[in-house]
């Protein structure tokens, strides 16, 4: 009551928030139970219960331009013993589905990626663009007759064309949302980048040891498959900037043999992508009671990273299987998923990876002190995040 | 009154199932307006909840009071009859007409019973006493508690080792003990039926984040009144659980289970006031305890709330606006730290204290019993039967969570409904 605060409710915003997951929020009555039973939420100002008002209220810009949001890894115990049904996981989900399309640049497409109703034309245009490609290349190689080389169907220079630009507009469009998600968080003036990024160096083991996750009671086994889902992808990541190597600097010919180390860790890393999302997809459904069943941001995501591991790993089982046309399909599908996971990566939940990483280099930074403290930092390299393409 | 003669032979009564505090006085009321009544209880004893509390709010006088001046008017009123260890079996009929069949459980020990004492002495085995919530032990064969009405003993046959033992039976001078008697049943003709069937204490245990049943120093609401009662385990000394230690300090948990979907989905209505009654005879007890009651809405309907205002006064009592949801026990001291959210000023609040009370709601017991067709209850079992439904009605906190003076008032009500189902016809 010292300073005075005029509360300005923003009704949409909570209509927003209802439709965006959130719909139980006006259940909360405040009891607190959230922030006590939240096995990774701090002493001093707790998260979810104060949260839950400000969704309540409609006090937009505290909400959105808190860290906590992000600080919450959706265990869901929480959810598991409110007392109302509120489901402070899901509201606090439901906030950080807002912020993509609130930190979105261009705006358009944080709308588009809420939007079922885009779903059509944003996988149309991948699709138009690949198939464009593959008409343009077609009968310029091809590969010796009974083999099937991916790189002659679609020479790699096409899909450099393509995923260089979406990569290089990812970074852009991260850099944008996450200069503004920064200076909201700090009250309105940009955070000195050197402090954030030394920060960083203390929460990056967190995140890949994955010891939130390790935290939670309720939600134990979402520990293996999110860990599984993140080196996964890793691992894929860093395979398809090897082969880029490969290919394009080295001018190495595909497919390379299942004995190659790359191979091999692509393979491993698929496997790892589709068993943590197993285990991902079946978690949802058995709490779906207590946590509900995730929204439109969720299973678009995980149906993505799916599709991107089920394609890849059909384009070279029909390739070995010898079945041109499928493996070509397959290539096909795949090519058109990734390039929606990366191409919206700053707008969909993919970029969770940078929000969250971000605002938890952030409550490192301004020493929000947090119920586990890291030892000493092993200071891997400090640029790992979303935008890295 | 000319209607009253058409009615029916053997339809001039009233049936209430419950002797607690309801059921009392809603019989009391139909039998001294002239109507014949009879009073079904479960228990060996008459008196119900009423009979387990050490203090009244807000006035903090004794319970059992009431309760006696009620038992002097059933013993002075020809009108009523009752039954101990009885339960209803089972009704048919309509309002008007009801054919009741009543269960008559064996109490092992009939009328001759003098009360003499000399069974318990010669009697081997031991029970955990749940008219103390198990917080002490009596032997097989017990008197309820020290007041009771009537005033006999019973036998737990759970415990008794039967005839073979048969010690009791030996010591007793009046042949009192008939350790071969078995239940029967009877049949009664009422023209209403009054449901007083009460409320049980939820059970804590199912609360799982709140330590009841894993640490013995946390205890209920309920139990808190037996160990504040001069006739309870600890002559009402507040001694806690582990190691009969006098407490200091002590921790109220508001709600605990009570306006939770995972448990009950609605408000007790007393607890609230039982704590804030419980936390004055603590710190009038011991003068220098340290008292915090965790809360998420304190409420204090109509009046109460200058009880609150007293106990707010009270600078050794602390109020923190947060639920409890986290317990620990020391296991080196068996003291307890409770956590909750301090919604006021944000931050997590952990006091560590030497006793937790848990201050939990009521079930319906209809909810556990099996009731008639025309009953009609609510989803957590309460009682919803009114005039138009039939000549049954519920009473007291078999409609709804109250205190004791609501439960009175209402039982008089359901007296005159209970008169009206009989008038007019």
């Amino acid at each position: 009551m010292a300073k005075g605060y005029v509360v300005e409710p923003d009704v949409g915003f909570v209509r927003d928030l209802q439709e965006l997951g959130g719909d139980t929020l006006k259940k909360c009555y405040q009891c607190a139970t959230c922030s006590v039973v939240c096995p990774i939420s701090p002493d001093d100002k707790p998260f979810p219960r104060k949260e839950m008002i400000w969704a309540q209220w409609g006090l937009k810009d505290k909400l959105i331009g808190n860290p906590d949001i992000w600080l919450c890894h959706n265990c869901n115990d929480c959810s598991a013993y409110c007392p109302r049904g509120a489901k402070p996981g899901e509201v606090l989900a439901a906030a950080r589905n807002y912020s993509f399309q609130y930190y979105a640049w261009p705006k358009f497409l944080g709308k588009a990626l809420a939007n079922k109703k885009s779903l059509p034309w944003l996988f149309a245009i991948p699709a138009a663009i690949f198939l464009f490609l593959i008409f343009m290349a077609y009968g310029k190689t091809s590969a010796e007759p009974g083999k099937i080389v991916f790189s002659k169907f679609l020479p790699v220079l096409y899909v450099d064309a393509v995923f260089i630009p979406t990569a290089l507009f990812a970074i852009v469009a991260f850099v944008i949302g996450l200069k503004k998600f920064l200076t909201e968080m700090n009250g309105g003036t940009m955070p000195p980048v050197g402090g954030i990024l030394k920060s960083l160096k203390n929460v990056l083991p967190v995140i890949l040891k994955h010891d939130k996750f390790k935290e939670c009671t309720e939600n134990k086994d979402r520990y293996y498959g999110h860990l599984g889902i993140l080196y996964g992808f890793l691992g894929l990541f860093v395979v398809t900037n090897l082969v880029f190597v490969m290919m394009d600097i080295f001018h190495m010919e595909d497919p390379f043999s299942l004995l190659n180390p790359v191979k091999i860790l692509a393979n491993l890393s698929a496997l790892a992508l589709i068993g943590g999302l197993a285990v991902v997809l079946y978690n949802r459904w058995k709490t779906r009671e207590t946590s509900g069943l995730g929204t439109y941001y969720d299973w678009l995501f995980l149906l993505v990273l799916l599709g991107v591991a089920l394609t890849g790993i059909f384009s070279e089982l029909m390739r070995l299987a010898g079945i041109g046309a499928l493996a070509y399909l397959c290539y096909y599908l795949h090519l058109i998923c990734i390039f929606f996971l990366f191409a919206y990566a700053p707008f969909s939940k993919f970029a969770h990876l940078a929000y969250r990483t971000t605002a938890m280099a952030y409550a490192d930074y301004v020493g929000r002190e947090l119920p586990v403290e890291e030892g000493e930092s092993e200071g891997s390299s400090s640029e790992e995040e979303g935008s890295k393409e | 009154m000319a209607e009253e003669k058409k009615m029916p032979s053997g339809t001039n009564s009233v049936l209430v199932v419950g002797g607690g505090i309801s059921g009392l006085t809603a019989a009391v009321e139909a039998a001294e307006v002239g109507y014949e009544v009879f009073i079904v209880e479960k228990n060996p004893y008459l008196g119900g909840r009423v009979a387990q509390m050490t203090k009244y709010f807000p006035k903090l006088c004794p319970p059992y009071c009431g309760l006696e001046i009620n038992f002097r008017r059933i013993k002075d009123n020809n009108r009523i009859r009752f039954f101990t260890c009885a339960e209803v079996e089972n009704v048919s009929g309509q309002r008007g007409d009801y054919d009741v069949t009543i269960r008559l459980n064996p109490r092992y020990v009939n009328e001759n019973c003098t009360s003499c004492g000399e069974c318990v002495k010669v009697c081997p085995v031991e029970r955990d006493n749940d008219f103390n919530f198990g917080m002490d032990k009596n032997k097989a064969i017990y008197l309820p508690h020290e007041m009771s009405f009537p005033m006999r003993y019973v036998i737990d046959m759970d415990a008794c080792l039967g005839e073979e033992c048969g010690k009791c039976v030996a010591a007793c001078k009046y042949d009192a003990i008939e350790l071969g008697m078995t239940s029967s049943t009877f049949n009664l003709k009422v023209a209403s039926i009054i449901w007083a069937t009460g409320w049980e204490p939820y059970d804590a245990s199912k609360i799982d984040n709140l330590g009841f049943g894993q640490y013995p120093n946390v205890i209920t609401n309920m139990m808190m009144e037996r160990l504040a009662s001069v006739n309870g385990p600890t002559q009402g000394k507040i001694l806690r659980p582990s190691d009969q230690k006098e407490v200091n300090s002590i921790a109220f948990v508001q709600c605990a289970g009570s306006r939770d979907e995972n448990h009950l989905p609605y408000c007790s209505y007393i607890c609230c006031m039982a704590s804030l009654k419980q936390a004055t005879y603590v710190r009038e007890q011991y003068p220098d305890a340290e008292i915090y009651v965790f809360y998420i809405d304190l409420r204090t309907p109509g009046r109460y709330e200058k009880f609150l205002k007293n106990v707010e006064a009270d600078e050794k009592v602390t109020f923190i606006k947060g639920k409890v949801a986290k317990v620990t026990e020391d296991p080196e001291t068996g003291n307890i730290t409770v956590e909750a959210e301090d919604a006021v000023s944000g931050r997590k609040v952990q006091k560590t204290v030497e006793m937790v009370v848990l201050a939990t709601g009521m079930v319906p017991s209809a909810a556990n019993i099996t009731l008639p067709e025309e009953i009609k209850v609510d989803e957590s079992g309460f009682i919803v039967n009114g005039l138009k439904d039939g000549g049954m009605f519920a009473v007291g906190c078999a409609k709804k969570p109250v205190d004791v003076v609501s439960c009175v008032e209402d039982s008089t009500g359901a007296a005159l409904k209970a008169i009206q189902t009989m008038v007019r016809r």
